[in-house]
């Protein structure tokens, strides 16, 4: 069966890097005067040459793609043949509005995968068109790389693609990540979550007999995660419960009837929303309230950051005060896979150090089962 | 309500053919020998767990006759009941004695031993700390249960002890268990650093040392001789099955074990206890293990040849210590290649693929045999070298 694969690259993602901007929203023509050279057409050619040498006989794709740099040129240097342009960018210089229309087209057409090549910003001008509706998979290329749908490298990225045209792969979720880049260069740094995309994942398995496994769904899993939580209300019933964010926590509120919201902090009392997308203020006002508090966290984005990226309002003071015995930290086996370490970047030593005297802390993966995970929190 | 109640039946099994998730058995035409007859070919056998080849020893077959002979085809009943006879009381004296522990007891099968005990050992308010690549029996065990669970890291010892440390705080019972030998990749579990950790935070310590029986430790007493430990571990479980060349689980530990095993695991108390002829079998197997020390002698060096040689022609053998040597090839659809013209050109070794190995990793799994002649090993080892080379493996 022939694999519909929406092809775009973004030509100026990654040029800030090498001269010092955190991007290169907004500042093209600084990184240009301070020497930047584009990055992503190669990037993009690399991993479309390696997947063509390792697995282009074992598959069959129809690329759908944009005039120039923004796909066509990348396809066809890397002798790709069953093209079709769909797009074509009005100026030479291209910019966001380019990645927007062209995944308009992608959805319209429907293409079963977007493969882009780009960074944070160039992953979230595609969510803000496609939302879950297609998955995305990002060639890393960009300056910033906090969303959790890119592969680690271009030839793991060439892999996934020819296991998820395989079925080896499946979908799941992948938080879309982004530094507030205004405030960035204003000396603050802020990665925000932006939303909760379809990714390409690896399937949790069960053995299920002396050789052999089956893949289990994320639903499945999550569900599981659900108990665990309901298990530990009971079980703490006096207590304050706050749910992070991001697309696992946000299946679990949901199962248990719990109005929250996807990208911000709510507090839960006795299986009810008591506060919702709160902020450093309001969750330190529930705290005097309340007194004992457990705070549920899953990892966020590629890089496995639970604290410290997505969710500034849960501040050192709110952390101190919750605790670090009452954090609850859960994931899903295969998510946790692909972030082999939790991050934690409080923005406050102290509290990093006690953090890293930790070492370690059980992640739980399922109902009452959990795995021993490292902490870093030597970010930089 | 309209439904087909058995319509599942042939849905589920035509998604698993669809997937090549199937099992498709192979026929032995012949016993499971180091020349064995499989669907019709006949080819040297590297996949079975009859290590020492006890299977077709004569002293075995004969207790097998004789037993059966003597007292029948069957037990008529389940131990509990009107099924234990002298004979299995014998094998678990004899087992006890071989293993240097107080008290054993034998189970149907290695499976109905961990499906069964398991469970009994820990409950709610309890935890069960295990290695991440343990056997399906033991995950299955730890299943059935209420309890918590938590992984470490394999074989990682600073991991684990990270687990009992958080565990001690916050549970009653603490049950930390172990392949003693792990299938895939053929390395042990340092069951002695394992016992010391599980003593110091007051935690019980189970292995299943199905691989490990009749093969490792001085004349394959099995882990606990290995490390010098014999009676330390809390439940040394293993199986008749493998290197014994019989069939039946086995736990050996201390008699209180042994009296809190037979009376609470449901899968020892609800199955038929063992044929005669089986039973006879497990005494003769213990027997031979006693005094023919030539048997598990042969495997170790059959074993060390073969790996050696392996490495030699440019092989990754991974990190085994034992009879089953992996041969990594890189990727799933090598490996299946691999060990498909191997089966052509007559060495019966299954692939080992993705998921139950990392992508990257794929392997055939050959498990040596001590019945299988210098001749029969350098014409299995011919035959891995000329395929590893036409598929550009070495």
């Amino acid at each position: 069966m022939e694999s519909k694969i929406g092809f775009v690259v973004n030509p100026i993602a990654g040029m800030g890097g090498k001269v010092g901007l955190k991007g290169t929203d907004g500042v093209l023509k600084e990184a240009i005067k301070l020497g930047a050279k584009p990055i992503a057409p190669n990037k993009a050619q690399e991993m479309l040459i390696e997947y063509f040498a390792q697995y282009s006989k074992k598959n069959n794709i129809k690329w759908y793609t944009c005039k120039g740099e923004m796909g066509r040129d990348e396809l066809i240097n890397a002798g790709v043949k069953n093209i079709e342009i769909v797009y074509e960018p009005k100026n030479k210089k291209t910019n966001s509005a380019d990645t927007k229309n062209a995944c308009k087209k992608f959805l319209k057409i429907p293409v079963d995968l977007i493969l882009f090549c780009g960074g944070d910003g160039t992953a979230r001008n595609i969510f803000e068109i496609i939302g879950t509706n297609i998955p995305i998979l990002g060639i890393p290329s960009g300056v910033k790389m906090h969303s959790g749908v890119f592969g680690i490298t271009t030839r793991a990225t060439a892999m996934m693609l020819h296991e998820f045209i395989n079925k080896h792969l499946t979908i799941g979720d992948a938080e879309i990540m982004d530094l507030d880049e205004d405030r960035y260069r204003k000396g603050e740094w802020n990665i925000q979550l932006f939303g909760v995309a379809k990714g390409i994942v690896e399937p949790n398995y069960v053995q299920v007999g002396k050789m052999s496994y089956e893949s289990v769904s994320d639903d499945e899993i999550k569900d599981e995660l659900t108990e665990h939580i309901e298990d530990e209300m009971e079980q703490h019933s006096g207590f304050l419960f706050l749910f992070g964010s991001g697309g696992t926590i946000d299946y679990i509120a949901r199962k248990m009837n719990i109005k929250n919201t996807l990208l911000g902090i709510d507090a839960v009392y006795k299986r009810k929303i008591i506060g919702k997308d709160l902020n450093e203020e309001k969750i330190l006002k529930l705290l005097d309230k309340y007194k004992k508090a457990k705070l549920i966290l899953s990892p966020i984005g590629a890089q496995g950051f639970i604290l410290g990226r997505g969710n500034l309002q849960l501040s050192p003071k709110v952390i101190r005060k919750i605790g670090l015995d009452n954090i609850i930290v859960i994931s899903s086996p295969a998510k946790l896979a692909n972030t082999p370490l939790i991050r934690v970047d409080t923005g406050d030593k102290e509290l990093d150090r006690l953090f890293s005297e930790l070492d370690y802390m059980m992640v739980v993966i399922g109902y009452r089962f959990s795995r021993v995970v490292k902490i870093q929190t030597n970010n930089f | 309500m309209n439904r087909n109640p058995t319509a599942f039946l042939k849905e589920e099994y035509d998604e698993l053919v669809k997937k090549d998730f199937d099992w498709k058995l192979r026929i032995l035409e012949t016993g499971s020998s180091p020349h064995s007859v499989v669907d019709g070919k006949e080819v040297i056998m590297l996949c079975s767990n009859n290590y020492l080849n006890l299977s077709n020893h004569p002293r075995l077959i004969q207790a097998s006759i004789d037993a059966a002979k003597k007292f029948g085809a069957g037990s008529g009943s389940v131990r509990a009941i009107a099924g234990t006879m002298k004979l299995h009381m014998e094998v678990e004296k004899r087992l006890a004695k071989f293993k240097g522990t107080e008290s054993s007891l034998i189970y149907q099968t290695g499976f109905a031993a961990n499906a069964g005990l398991i469970p009994q050992l820990a409950g709610k308010g309890d935890i069960i700390i295990s290695d991440e690549l343990n056997h399906g029996s033991i995950i299955d065990g730890v299943r059935l249960t209420k309890t918590d669970r938590a992984i470490y890291k394999h074989r990682d010892m600073g991991d684990l002890e990270k687990v009992l440390k958080d565990a001690d705080k916050k549970f009653n019972r603490i049950l930390v268990i172990t392949d003693g030998v792990f299938s895939m990749d053929g390395d042990i579990a340092p069951m002695d650093e394992i016992v010391k950790l599980a003593n110091e935070y007051g935690a019980m310590s189970y292995v299943d040392d199905a691989h490990g029986e009749g093969v490792i430790g001085p004349d394959g007493r099995g882990i606990g001789a290995h490390f010098g430990i014999e009676g330390k571990i809390d439940v040394e479980m293993g199986t008749f099955s493998k290197a014994y060349g019989v069939v039946g689980g086995l736990i050996a530990g201390s008699q209180d074990l042994v009296n809190f095993a037979y009376n609470k695991s449901r899968t020892w108390l609800l199955s038929g206890s063992h044929p005669p002829a089986v039973a006879g079998a497990q005494l003769a197997a213990i027997d031979v293990l006693e005094t023919e020390p030539e048997h598990v002698k042969r495997l170790w060096d059959s074993t060390n040849y073969f790996k050696k040689e392996l490495n030699s022609m440019g092989f990754d053998t991974g990190e085994s210590e034992t009879p089953i040597t992996p041969v990594i090839v890189g990727e799933s659809s090598k490996a299946k290649e691999l060990s498909n013209r191997l089966f052509d050109e007559g060495v019966f070794a299954l692939p080992i693929v993705f998921p139950m190995v990392a992508r990257d990793k794929a392997r055939i799994r050959t498990m040596m045999n001590a019945g299988l002649t210098k001749e029969d090993i350098n014409f299995a080892l011919e035959k891995f070298e000329t395929l590893g080379k036409k598929l550009v493996i070495i």
